[in-house]
Parts: C-alpha cells; sequence; structure tokens
C-alpha cells in the first residue's frame, strides 16, 4: 500500500491543465494557416498547391477583383500553401482553438484588385502580382528607371501584346528568352 | 393541393435534404447548448472516415487529456447519448447508419461534425460515393475542423459545444486597400543567388524546412561582408547544435560565396 502510494506521488499528474491554462504545442505543429493580406500577390499558387481544395480563388471580371478563400472546414493543415508561397505570406500558426458553433466562420477571405489593360482595359491580372514581378525585375539587376519606363508594356495583357507584335513588327517585345544574345 | 409549393419538399436525386427539427426540439436544444449542467454522453458515429478521428477522440479520453474531468464520457449506444460526434465524409453506404443512430439518440441532442472531412468533406469531398460533410444530412451545432483534430481542439470543440468556452475563430474579409505593394525580401542579394540559394536548400533539407533554413540564412547573410557573415552564421549554428543544419548551412555558405566572388 504504502510502496503503490509513494508510486503515484513519484509519477506526478500526467493529465494537462487544459482548458484552464494555455496548452503548449510541439515546435513545427501546423495550425490555422494565416494571411498576411499585405504580402499576398494574388498569385494563386496556394490554390493550386492544395490537395483538399481548401483554398480557392474566384475571379471577377465586372468588377475587377480577385477574393481569395481558404474554408478551415476542408482544410488538411499539410503546409503545403506555406512551401509554395512565392512571398511568404501564407504561413502556418500554431492556433489549434478552431471550432466554431457557425459555418460562416470557417471561412477566411481576402479581396485583390485586378490590372486593367493599358491598351484595351480589361483586367488580366492581379496589380500587385504586377508591381511584384517589376520589383523582381529591379532585384534582378535593371534599373529602376528602365523597368519604369516601360511599365505600360508590363501592364498590357497577353492579347494586346501579340496585337502590338504583329503591327510593329520592326520593334518586337517578345520577352528576354528572344532578345537576349545566345550563347553557345 | 395546388396551393403547396411543389418545390419545399422534393426530393433532389443525388442531393440529400438534410434531417429538420421542430421548434420545441430546438428550444430544448438550446439551453443544453447554452448551459447543459450535467455530464454529456458522447456517441461517436463512423460516417466513412479514415479513422484518424477515431484514434484521436479515444486519446482524448485517455489519462493525458481526460475530458472525463467534465464529465465527457464516451458511450456504446446512441440511446444514452447526448452528443452525437459525426466523423468522416458520409459515404453513400454509411448514410443510412448515421440517419439511424441520429434517430436513436433522444431529443434534444447535440451534433458535432468532427474533422475536417465532417466539416466540409475533407480531401474527399468532390469523390462520387460522398455526400460531403454532416450537415448535408444532419443539422450540425458545432464544428470541430482539423486532420485529425488534435486531443486540445477537441476538447476545446466539447467545451465549445457545451457552453464552458466561447468561439474564437471569426469569419475574415480582407480587402486589398490602395497602395499595397509587395517589397521583395532581401533586396541586398541578387535575385539568381537567392534563387540558387532557395534551390539548394529545399534541395538538401526538403521543400518546407530547406524553405526555412534558406529564409534564416539569408537574413543572416543579408547586408554583410562575407567574413562578418561567416562569423555570424557560426554562432548560430553553434547555438542549434545540429549536425545536420551545420551541414546544410555550411553548403549554403560555399555556393553563396562562390556565386557572389
Amino acid at each position: 500500500m504504502l510502496k503503490l502510494l509513494k508510486t503515484i506521488f513519484k509519477a506526478g499528474e500526467a493529465t494537462t491543465q487544459y482548458p484552464f491554462a494555455p496548452a503548449e504545442v510541439s515546435p513545427g505543429f501546423r495550425g490555422k494557416p494565416e494571411l498576411d493580406g499585405l504580402r499576398c500577390i494574388a498569385c494563386g499558387a496556394c490554390t493550386m498547391a492544395c490537395p483538399a481544395n481548401a483554398l480557392s480563388m474566384e475571379t471577377d471580371l465586372d468588377a475587377g477583383t480577385r477574393t481569395w478563400q481558404l474554408f478551415l472546414g476542408r482544410c488538411i493543415f499539410c503546409a503545403r500553401c506555406e512551401e509554395v508561397c512565392p512571398t511568404h505570406a501564407l504561413v502556418l500558426t500554431s492556433d489549434f482553438e478552431l471550432s466554431v458553433a457557425n459555418k460562416e466562420d470557417l471561412y477566411q477571405r481576402a479581396t485583390f484588385k485586378l490590372q486593367n489593360c493599358v491598351e484595351c482595359g480589361k483586367p488580366f491580372a492581379p496589380a500587385k502580382e504586377v508591381e511584384y514581378a517589376m520589383a523582381l525585375l529591379v532585384q534582378a539587376g535593371n534599373t529602376p528607371e528602365a523597368v519604369e519606363a516601360s511599365r505600360a508594356h508590363y501592364q498590357t495583357c497577353p492579347a494586346c501584346k501579340r496585337k502590338q507584335n504583329l503591327n510593329h513588327p520592326s520593334q518586337p517585345e517578345m520577352g528576354r528568352y528572344i532578345n537576349q544574345e545566345v550563347h553557345k | 393541393m395546388n396551393a403547396v409549393d411543389k418545390g419545399a419538399n422534393l426530393i433532389v436525386p443525388g442531393m440529400p435534404t438534410p434531417v429538420s427539427i421542430d421548434e420545441q426540439v430546438a428550444k430544448l436544444k438550446k439551453t443544453l447548448l447554452k448551459d447543459i449542467q450535467r455530464s454529456a454522453y458522447v456517441y461517436r458515429v463512423d460516417c466513412g472516415g479514415c479513422n484518424g478521428c477515431e484514434i484521436e477522440i479515444f486519446s482524448s479520453i485517455t489519462p493525458v487529456f481526460d475530458a472525463e474531468r467534465f464529465g465527457i464520457k464516451v458511450v456504446a449506444s446512441p440511446r444514452h447519448a447526448d452528443i452525437l460526434l459525426f466523423t468522416g465524409a458520409v459515404t453513400r453506404a454509411m448514410r443510412m447508419p448515421a440517419l439511424r443512430a441520429y434517430a436513436a439518440a433522444p431529443d434534444p441532442k447535440i451534433v458535432v461534425s468532427y474533422g475536417a472531412c465532417g466539416c466540409g468533406g475533407g480531401i474527399f469531398h468532390d469523390l462520387y460515393c460522398v455526400w460531403g460533410g454532416t450537415d448535408k444530412i444532419v443539422p450540425v451545432d458545432v464544428y470541430i475542423p482539423g486532420c485529425p483534430p488534435t486531443p486540445y481542439a477537441t476538447i476545446y470543440g466539447f467545451a465549445v459545444a457545451l457552453g464552458l468556452l466561447d468561439q474564437k475563430l471569426k469569419g475574415t474579409h480582407l480587402i486589398q486597400g490602395e497602395d499595397d505593394r509587395v517589397i521583395p525580401a532581401f533586396p541586398n542579394i541578387p535575385l539568381d543567388v537567392r534563387v540558387m540559394v532557395e534551390r539548394e536548400a529545399r534541395r538538401m533539407a526538403g521543400y518546407l524546412q530547406g524553405r526555412q533554413i534558406a529564409e534564416k540564412f539569408l537574413g543572416l547573410f543579408d547586408l554583410k561582408s562575407p567574413g562578418e557573415a561567416s562569423a555570424q552564421l557560426t554562432q548560430y549554428l553553434h547555438e542549434e547544435a545540429d549536425p545536420r543544419l551545420s551541414e546544410i548551412v555550411m553548403r549554403l555558405l560555399e555556393v553563396t560565396k562562390a556565386a557572389l566572388a
């Protein structure tokens, strides 16, 4: 009897204090995905990677917006969205307290604006994505002035670019692969 | 007969009609959800899940997490149950057994949708033989997302169902501001070097960890002379004391120096 009591006291209390005390999760725990709306460029890489289709994007051409949506009820917390995010906007937090009584609360949404083509005026890509591509060109070694000078070119939709190239065959803007000198 | 709306009770093939509850039961249920004031008996209804959720439910009633502290007890019959815990994406074969379990439980009963499959069909949501979520067949009171929900998340879900804790998650809708602009990370490192470091780190450490290591490495390397960066990295590696991490970071340092030279 005494021996048993001794063993019990030695073992201490195994039960966690949660929910009366905050629970500690292990490092690398994959909890609720959190989108940093300021860093997101609405490229849609996460929606392509999501195996459960919890992430989706809907483009509204009339309103000129693209809405990103995360349905947490379908999310399997695999972190593939975090892996593919080019701007590190989507990160899995350690938040696990996700139970809700109302299903609407499981939806997280973010709306981004689309860039209108300077030629035809139709939206063709998220405005932030175009800006980010221009910033990357500066980082890749182009001067900011040169990138800024061809802003109209970057803000033109692919269809209009093709038309321009057909109309002005003497100055084609075919992209870096064709304009670059090829070294053997 | 003509006055009745024909569409109201029409059963559309392929689209399940959720069970509806009458007013009196709804009223009783409201009080039960608000404050149960007694033990809650849970019956677990498997609607075609992978058993991951079941394992987590049983681990949450073990002494470590001990849901029985709150009077939550898993029972073997739906006739004893106050809470019905629906797991799985509701397959065609398990729909009728699930409805029978629902009908067998005495009113008022709380229905909890457990796991990603229960909440929205999860990864199986568009399969041909799956209804895609508990709420397609029965009215759900509490959703516990997760694949599977951890025992902590399970306890939190029960606490929300029994009115012990309040719901924390809210639906959000961000709208892009006027001058939002994303600045590329590490502006002082040439783009091709950054891409090369990220690729090399991912090749050596896998996709997620590789990215984290590359980010840490570039953060320490940014803005510094190679000598200073080496000293900082050595200190970081010393603190981490992980030979695998050292191997990867030293390799990254090597390729970065070669690329910048």
